[in-house]
């Protein structure tokens, strides 16, 4: 089967696409990946396009941001990788519709506003280690230390909700609101490292010089989150 | 029902160094049947796989 959703989509295929499953998680094996014009059609604007076999057969997404996602994503995945495929974003965007005429020309164009859709395309086991941070970043049981150990990429996500802790402690009087306002930063969090967005980096102050304490003088390398 | 070297990509697929023996058996067995009932069942087959995979890995769980 093959089929796009991007710009224009059948609202069957979005239903489909947006349920709780698939909607969510497209995946397949990459066939085939590359520019073309939208639909493969002569007249329509350049586009981008990913072929997936899927269980229910053939697969085509259309968007100019699919070259991205592959290109610049974290796990590149090649032709014959199973590969997981999922919308993240939708970003506004100014495109031009041009009008052309037999010869191609163009004889008319007007700039339009419209939704380009961001997605994330990797190999399927990068989606699964998502799901792993996603779930160790909402377990508030979860030691610190140990989270950043076994996860060390997710440590500039540790240190936001440590931050995001602090600001609560200071600003928010009403322990239901404090506790209501971290869960929102946590579930945001949360979910945002299980679409595949790419993970926050928070760069680290400098601390001014200070003479080491008894507790860090034996262990100077230590990078623990001090936040 | 159908040969090997009657089907140009079922020899390729046979002869790829890269699939995989249960492929291949499972393919040379499936070739011997009627190919509706045999493409029904390989359909089945990887949506369930697609299922198990979802839970093994838990892509699918709320956060």
């Amino acid at each position: 089967m093959a089929d796009s959703d991007e710009p224009r989509e059948s609202p069957g295929r979005r239903g489909e696409l947006n349920s709780r499953r698939g909607g969510q998680l497209l995946i397949g094996r990459l066939k085939d990946h590359g520019a073309a014009n939208y639909q493969f059609r002569a007249k329509e604007d350049p586009s981008y396009f990913v072929k997936v076999l899927t269980s229910r057969g053939e697969r085509i997404l259309w968007g100019k941001d699919l070259r991205r996602a592959l290109t610049e994503g974290e796990t590149r995945p090649k032709v014959g990788d199973l590969v997981g495929a999922r919308r993240i974003a939708r970003e506004a965007v100014t495109v031009t519709a041009r009008e052309r005429d037999a010869e191609g020309r163009v004889i008319r164009q007007e700039e339009r506003h419209a939704h380009r859709t961001r997605w994330v395309v990797e190999k399927v086991g990068f989606f699964a280690e998502r799901a792993r941070m996603a779930r160790r970043l909402r377990d508030e049981q979860a030691d610190l230390r140990e989270s950043v150990r076994a996860h060390p990429e997710l440590k500039s996500t540790f240190l936001s909700v440590r931050a995001a802790e602090e600001f609560a402690a200071q600003r928010i009087a009403n322990p239901e609101d404090r506790d209501r306002f971290l869960e929102l930063v946590k579930g945001a969090m949360s979910a945002s490292i299980h679409k595949g967005e790419p993970l926050p980096s928070t760069s680290l102050r400098e601390r001014p010089a200070e003479r080491p304490s008894s507790a860090t003088a034996g262990n100077p390398k230590r990078e623990d989150p001090v936040r | 029902m159908s040969t090997p070297a009657a089907d140009p990509g079922v020899e390729q697929v046979l002869s790829d160094p890269a699939t995989s023996y249960w492929l291949k058996a499972a393919l040379r067995e499936s070739i011997e049947r009627d190919p509706v009932d045999a493409l029904n069942d390989a359909l089945a087959l990887a949506g369930v796989l697609e299922e198990r995979l979802r839970q093994v890995m838990r892509l699918d769980d709320p956060i």
